[in-house]
């Protein structure tokens, strides 16, 4: 029986994934023993936001077509929400630290963050995109491309013109003790943010593999013609994976608020970190991104360890582009619509 | 009637392709469209699915005036497009194909009585259910295009060009898969290239030239008319 | 046969034209541009310094159009790149001990040697990734200008000595005025020769192109070696013209204020940008100087501008200007516009 196992993982080993995933299992396991597990907790908890941010990216991009530049200030409008939702929550708690809001206020601000993402995204779908899909779809790539750059430019320095460029955070969501796991101390924000993640990434991917809606999207998404003519209004699909995609990154912008303060630009390091994320495992599947979420988590954290920090963006995007000499579609990217200019 | 077109003019662009297309089905019919490659079979059934705009004219299903409706509200409506290109989903397994080809169906027990029928129409399909649609040949493709189009339980179905690069044998299974819809009480469109085939297996059959529609008849008339069998067959 | 008969028609001084790829319009705008601070109010030292930037940005949308308006590659790196060929003549000057004018040649040459790099990376990529590529490259050069503190002084600046020992910016704004000039110049030349026909084949479809006989490693790793040249020679400029150089000038936001211009210029005319550059970027410093209570304010309608003309003009002002101001029904006039050419 082990025998067997062994020879499938052997060759799965040689594969890029494989190889990918395992050298990463080992340089965390040496960094944590290393240096320390909250090294291990940075990587958790990072790699979760990034998962959610970089699934909604690759759903953009092999969905829509659409290069998102703008999916950062989605972050930034959920961050902002969650703020303003929260800020008085937090008051009222002072005053009532027996209110039941001291264990769900996070959750209404946090699911406030959800639900205002999407709504950005579809008001971003009826007055962005869709006029251009409507005019035209010539060189859509690069015209959607430019067309999200003007738009992270107008949702940045409209924040800043509304509501000033100072920072907007909190101390923290959820009160008390940190929680202890395996000797370190975590933060109970930091455990709640990655279950969150974990949690939705998970329902997103049951959504996408079983739900009729899930599979009609990904149907747009493999030969948009086909979906036409078995019936799928497309119109409102593509409004739906907007929405959706902004809604992931609005939901990682809440629940990280207490990491990543509101301010107009917050969004920049998530949309990089995101980019890396899609290049690196290529437009696969939900599960390629979510690995992959992981892996820059982990590169990220390690060279902000050893290198020091502020080498975060050097480190991380000199190894993909060497990664990318070597395996131009990514290391989970299928064949079928890889990167490379065929 | 269940579909009229009327003085269908449609085309790419400023390319004109139809000029005046004028014709019609009845419930439970066979009807073939031939002619020669570029006289714009396969524009027609685009511009009845709903993928092409018309230019001028109208397409009338059921007494209702559908030209100009998007394909997937033409779809609705319950007529099934299976293109030459197939457009299959070709990520997605056999089955999860199926099932997205009863997208218009809501209820899930419908949808598994469809699949069902489907199945037992290309048994082969079961024997694949698991496997992706990218990785089957070309003649289960084709099978499984049909097979997607026959899950919305259409009242019409729209066939382009089926033996489209298949082997002879395998163009004759898929026209006999064809025959057997037709016992099951579906209308059926067919487009092909293939005019003796087409002949003897339709109806009523209409000619396509140049955009125009040239001549319309019954089949087996059509197959005799001297100008059919000089032109098409080289007879 | 065509351009023989009207190589023959034209009298010398359309001859001269034609090769300085100028129309009398053409002319007739450098000369304003070249009489411009004498006359007041632009002859006041802090417009100056307005137009000297609008100016820069006008030359280097010329670089950039010369690889997105041809090879249609976003070169999303183009502000990290100028900033190289900044930082290497600046260093050049201060630690060498160089003339600034040499250093700045010194400059490009840096700058395409990254160009070069760059271009063989992202050869093999669809367009979109390239651009990507070209970006996180960028990232990356601007984390070591922030972090090699020991050469760069990182965040604090650079003083660099400028090209002119004069508080005065007049010799500075014809100097750009010149370098604007000559970078349209040389992209023209290049664009109107054999190559530039290879440039736009493989823009528009590279597999055509491939089989029709055109190498398109050689194209377009030319075509991007030369207009990170350009950039780094105008980067040089920006060093020795404002005499501190922080990584800031490398951040992503630059390259877009430069692709924006670009666009909303006209992909493909090399002259729409920087024709457009001069009244655009020059209203935006108004907005700015005068609105400074609402900081952002300016680019808010810029970023406006670029979603409004990427979704109903995406050919931009030079598409616009081809189609309803190019050919008047007078003759004089319609000579005027576009020289002698018919």
């Amino acid at each position: 029986m082990s025998k067997n196992y062994m020879s499938h993982i052997l060759p799965w080993l040689k594969t890029a994934p494989g190889m990918s995933i395992a050298i990463s299992i080992v340089v965390a396991v040496a960094a944590t023993i290393d240096a320390g597990p909250y090294l291990l907790v940075n990587m958790v908890v990072t790699g979760g936001m990034l998962a959610l941010v970089a699934t909604g990216l690759t759903l953009m991009l092999g969905v829509l077509n659409i290069p998102m530049f703008a999916h950062g200030e989605y972050f930034m409008i959920g961050s902002l929400i969650a703020y303003y939702i929260f800020t008085p929550i937090s008051e009222f708690i002072l005053e009532h630290p027996e209110s039941w809001l001291v264990t769900f206020g996070p959750f209404i601000a946090i699911i406030g963050a959800l639900v205002g993402g999407a709504i950005a995204g579809a008001i971003s779908e009826k007055l962005v995109f869709g006029p251009l899909r409507r005019r035209s779809t010539d060189n859509w790539v690069m015209n959607s491309f430019l067309l999200t750059v003007g738009l992270s430019v107008l949702l940045i320095n409209l924040h800043q013109l509304i509501f000033g460029a100072d920072f907007k955070g909190i101390v923290g969501y959820w009160q008390g003790m940190p929680i202890s796991i395996a000797d370190v101390y975590v933060s109970k924000d930091r455990v709640m943010a990655f279950i969150i993640s974990a949690v939705i990434v998970a329902l997103f991917y049951l959504f996408m593999t079983y739900t009729r809606t899930g599979m009609a999207i990904r149907a747009v998404s493999q030969d948009i013609t086909g979906a036409e003519i078995v019936g799928i209004d497309i119109e409102k699909i593509v409004l739906l994976t907007i929405a959706l995609a902004c809604a992931l990154a609005g939901v990682a912008g809440g629940s990280l608020l207490f990491m990543y303060p509101s301010y107009p630009t917050v969004g920049l390091e998530p949309l990089y970190m995101a980019w890396f994320v899609v290049i690196l495992s290529g437009l696969g599947n939900i599960l390629g991104a979510v690995t992959g979420a992981f892996i820059v988590a982990l590169l990220k954290v390690i060279t902000m360890e050893y290198v020091g920090a502020g080498w975060d963006f050097v480190v991380p995007s000199a190894l993909i582009m060497f990664i990318l000499i070597f395996k131009p579609s990514g290391i989970f990217g299928s064949d079928v619509r890889g990167v490379l200019d065929k | 009637m269940l579909l009229e077109v009327k003085n269908l003019n449609a085309g790419y662009g400023y390319l004109q392709i139809l000029r005046d297309v004028s014709l019609h089905i009845d419930k439970g019919e066979y009807v073939g469209i031939v002619g020669p490659n570029g006289a714009g079979k396969s524009t027609t059934m685009k511009t009845i699915a709903g993928l092409l705009s018309p230019m001028s004219g109208k397409v009338v299903f059921n007494g209702e005036d559908i030209t100009g409706l998007s394909a997937s509200a033409v779809a609705k409506k319950g007529i099934s497009f299976v293109s030459e290109e197939m457009n299959l989903f070709v990520n997605m397994s056999v089955q999860e194909n199926l099932y997205m080809g009863a997208y218009t169906i809501k209820e899930k027990s419908l949808q598994n009585e469809r699949l069902a029928f489907v199945f037992e129409l290309f048994p082969r399909l079961a024997e694949r259910r698991k496997q992706l649609a990218g990785t089957m040949s070309g003649g289960e493709r084709k099978m499984l295009a049909i097979g997607r189009g026959m899950m919305s339980n259409p009242s019409l179905m729209l066939v382009d060009e089926p033996s489209f690069g298949l082997a002879p044998q395998l163009t004759t299974s898929v026209f006999a898969s064809l025959e057997v819809l037709i016992k099951n009480g579906v209308t059926i469109l067919l487009v092909e290239q293939n005019v003796t085939k087409t002949l003897a297996v339709t109806g009523r059959g209409y000619v396509l030239e140049n955009g125009k529609i040239g001549l319309e008849g019954k089949s087996t008339d059509l197959a005799e008319d001297s100008y059919v069998k000089k032109v098409f067959l080289g007879v | 046969m065509d351009t023989i008969k009207n190589e023959l028609q034209m009298n010398s001084f359309d001859r001269v034209l034609d090769k300085l790829c100028l129309t009398p319009i053409g002319l007739a705008g450098l000369i304003l541009l070249l009489i411009l601070p004498f006359i007041p109010p632009f002859n006041q030292e802090y417009i100056l310094r307005w137009l000297i930037y609008c100016g820069f940005i006008a030359a280097m949308s010329v670089g950039f159009d010369f690889t997105a308006g041809y090879i249609n590659i976003v070169n999303f790196g183009y502000m990290a790149v100028a900033g190289t060929g900044g930082y290497t003549s600046a260093l050049l000057v201060i630690n060498a001990g160089l003339s600034p004018w040499i250093a700045m040649v010194a400059g490009g040459v840096s700058s395409a040697i990254l160009g070069l790099v760059i271009g063989m990376i992202s050869l093999r990529l669809r367009g979109i990734f390239a651009a990507c590529l070209s970006w996180f490259f960028g990232l990356a050069v601007m984390g070591l200008a922030v972090k090699m503190v020991w050469l760069t002084r990182g965040p604090l600046g650079l003083r660099v000595p400028r090209l002119f020992e004069t508080e005065s910016n007049f010799p500075f704004y014809f100097l750009i005025i010149i370098l604007v000039y000559l970078t349209y110049l040389i992209c023209k030349w290049v664009v109107r020769s054999k190559m530039g026909l290879a440039f736009q084949a493989i823009g528009q479809n590279m597999d055509a192109a491939r089989t029709s006989g055109i190498d398109p490693v050689f194209y377009r790793v030319f075509n991007f070696t030369m207009s990170c040249a350009i950039a780094g020679v105008l980067g040089g400029f920006y060093a020795h013209f404002y005499g501190i150089l922080t990584p800031d000038m490398m951040h992503t936001s630059k390259t877009v204020e430069v692709l924006a211009v670009a666009y909303i210029g006209g992909r493909g005319s090399l002259w729409g940008g920087a024709v457009v550059a001069f009244p655009f970027i020059f209203l935006m410093e108004i907005v700015r100087s005068t609105l400074s209570n609402l900081p952002g304010l300016n680019l808010v309608i810029y970023a406006l501008v670029l979603i409004l003309v990427m979704i109903y003009y995406p050919g931009g002002f030079s598409y616009f200007y081809d189609t309803h101001i190019r050919q008047p029904k007078n003759r004089a006039l319609r000579y005027f516009l576009n020289g002698r050419d018919v």
